[in-house]
């Protein structure tokens, strides 16, 4: 694997049973960048997303195959090949939703899940994480003096900051963000975008989008996913010329 | 013009049949409140006997409904204790880990079980007794254990599929957030998909609860008789109200007698409405810890 690439991907194909969602996907990902996959609606974007971190392993019917390799922990894994055990990958490999998935507990709670579903019982730890990841998400001055409130009390920005925060918790390497502003207002997409252009330095970030003006403004690399082939987009991203 | 005349009369005729059932529940309810409310009272229940020294067994109670109303308390119970385990896990099986194919056959084999008649459960344990009694003890006779084992089998499709689609009918952001997270398999069922499904599971245990309760078929041939007292053990013989509202409808001598039914009617009413009333309860509190609990 080249060094700076964290992702790369051979003639990757995806089914559902007989049914090829994915056709021979091939690209290069390079580290912290932000990589926008475009395209019309169910063309398979989300399932794309889901190769990164398996989330079609429980899904009856669906499997993938060729070459996808990912840098974590320095380490190249290989997902499709199931070489490293399904918690740890989506321990290392995040990802937040087009809807806003808090649990309805507290949100000191939603923030210490992740923490101890992965086994971690420090709580001094926990709690340090679980700000570190709050500020992180522009979140933690906005919830800093109702921890334990309930996350459904949260208005649909803030909700999507807590669900991002929450992901960001296990700092993963790898950031999947399936259309992540599309049932938020202008304001609370402002915040997000601008979010994500400061974790892209944490992580890697893969996003979904439906929205080109937000593409071009955030994204490093565009891709257009049609009729299960992957291409280079129209659309120009921020780092190419209009 | 047409299409908006054809909603108004959808309209109105549901609303005329939630009416109509409304208004029929009602007037069962306050029928039965009619004939059985003269009649309820501390005789009815223990008869001649102390109340307390009843309850604290040191005497027994020949002409009063008590010995039916802990045989009920009993089978109900223990049919329940027995069908939950075996009903909840079968029903996280069928809608977590059974492949589409087996979860078909079963969920059809099911729902075969749901319609097998209850007189016909009720010939089949009282055959596993009559088997037990030849080759293993002469102990061993239609009773209240053989009962609510009955019970726990006719109920246990209720449990299977509540618990099957409760689980089923989640949502996907529900469904995909824990493991989105890292969580395991069971992680995700025990933390997240299990209490986010009690509350429809608890609604069918309950409705598990009545079903156990007022069964009559099966009990006639596996157990009830009209007079043992309370059973001093799973294998004793034992009273039941829903028996006891059967044979005294059929067999009365007098208004007097019958309407000692219509209060017994009451009772049988008043122990569904307790126990629904506890797992209500449960659902709350168990909803409640269980999606705080990690």
């Amino acid at each position: 694997m080249e060094q700076q690439e964290k992702i790369i991907l051979r003639n990757v194909n995806f089914w559902y049973g007989r049914n090829r969602i994915l056709d021979k996907i091939s690209m290069k990902i390079a580290g912290q960048t932000i990589t926008a996959v475009m395209g019309p609606s169910g063309q398979g974007k989300t399932t794309f997303l889901g190769l990164f971190n398996r989330l079609w392993d429980d899904i009856p019917g669906a499997k993938a195959d060729g070459h996808m390799e990912i840098l974590l922990d320095n380490r190249p894994v290989t997902p499709i090949r199931k070489d490293i055990p399904t918690p740890m990958l989506r321990r290392k490999v995040g990802m937040i939703f087009q809807e806003p998935n808090p649990l309805p507990m507290s949100i000191a709670k939603n923030m210490a899940f992740p923490l101890k579903l992965a086994g971690i019982q420090d709580k001094s730890y926990r709690e340090a994480k679980i700000k570190k990841a709050l500020e992180q998400a522009f979140l933690w001055d906005e919830v800093k003096h109702r921890l334990h409130t309930s996350a459904l009390d949260l208005s649909g920005g803030q909700k999507q900051r807590l669900c991002l925060a929450r992901a960001l918790v296990l700092e993963p390497e790898i950031l999947l963000c399936d259309e992540p502003t599309s049932s938020l207002d202008a304001h609370a997409a402002n915040v997000i975008e601008e979010l994500l252009v400061q974790l892209k330095t944490r992580c890697t970030i893969l996003m979904v989008s439906h929205n080109p003006d937000q593409v071009q403004r955030i994204a490093d690399n565009v891709f257009e996913l049609q009729n299960g082939r992957m291409n280079p987009s129209d659309i120009p991203s921020k780092h190419l010329p209009g | 013009m047409m299409r908006t005349l054809m909603e108004k009369t959808i309209t109105f005729l549901s609303w005329l049949m939630t009416l109509v059932l409304f208004s029929v529940v009602l007037f069962f309810i306050g029928y039965l409140l009619h004939k059985g409310l003269p009649v309820l009272g501390r005789s009815l229940v223990f008869g001649e006997t102390d109340p307390m020294q009843a309850i604290l067994g040191r005497a027994r109670v020949f002409d009063g409904l008590f010995p039916a109303v802990m045989g009920t308390l009993y089978l109900v119970l223990l049919s329940t204790a027995l069908a939950l385990p075996i009903g909840i896990s079968a029903g996280i099986y069928l809608a977590e880990y059974a492949p589409p194919a087996a979860g078909r056959r079963f969920g059809f084999f099911f729902d075969i079980l749901a319609g097998i008649p209850s007189i016909v459960i009720g010939l089949f344990g009282f055959s596993v007794a009559v088997f037990l009694h030849k080759h293993f003890s002469g102990r061993i006779s239609p009773c209240l254990l053989i009962s609510a084992l009955s019970l726990a089998f006719l109920v246990l499709p209720y449990i299977i599929r509540s618990t099957q689609v409760a689980l089923e009918s989640l949502p996907a952001p529900i469904r995909r957030t824990a493991p989105a997270l890292g969580a395991t398999r069971l992680q995700n069922l025990v933390y997240v998909l299990i209490p986010h499904a009690l509350s429809n599971i608890v609604s069918g245990i309950i409705l598990s609860i009545g079903r156990c309760a007022e069964d009559t078929a099966v009990i006639m041939l596996t157990g009830v008789v009209a007079t043992a007292g309370i059973p001093s053990s799973l294998l004793s013989q034992y009273e039941a109200l829903p028996f006891y509202i059967y044979y005294i409808s059929g067999q009365y001598a007098d208004q007097a007698e019958l309407d000692k039914g219509y209060g017994a009617c009451l009772i049988l009413l008043g122990i569904c409405a307790v126990l629904f009333i506890l797992a209500g309860m449960v659902k709350k509190h168990l909803t409640h810890r269980a999606l705080y609990k990690v």
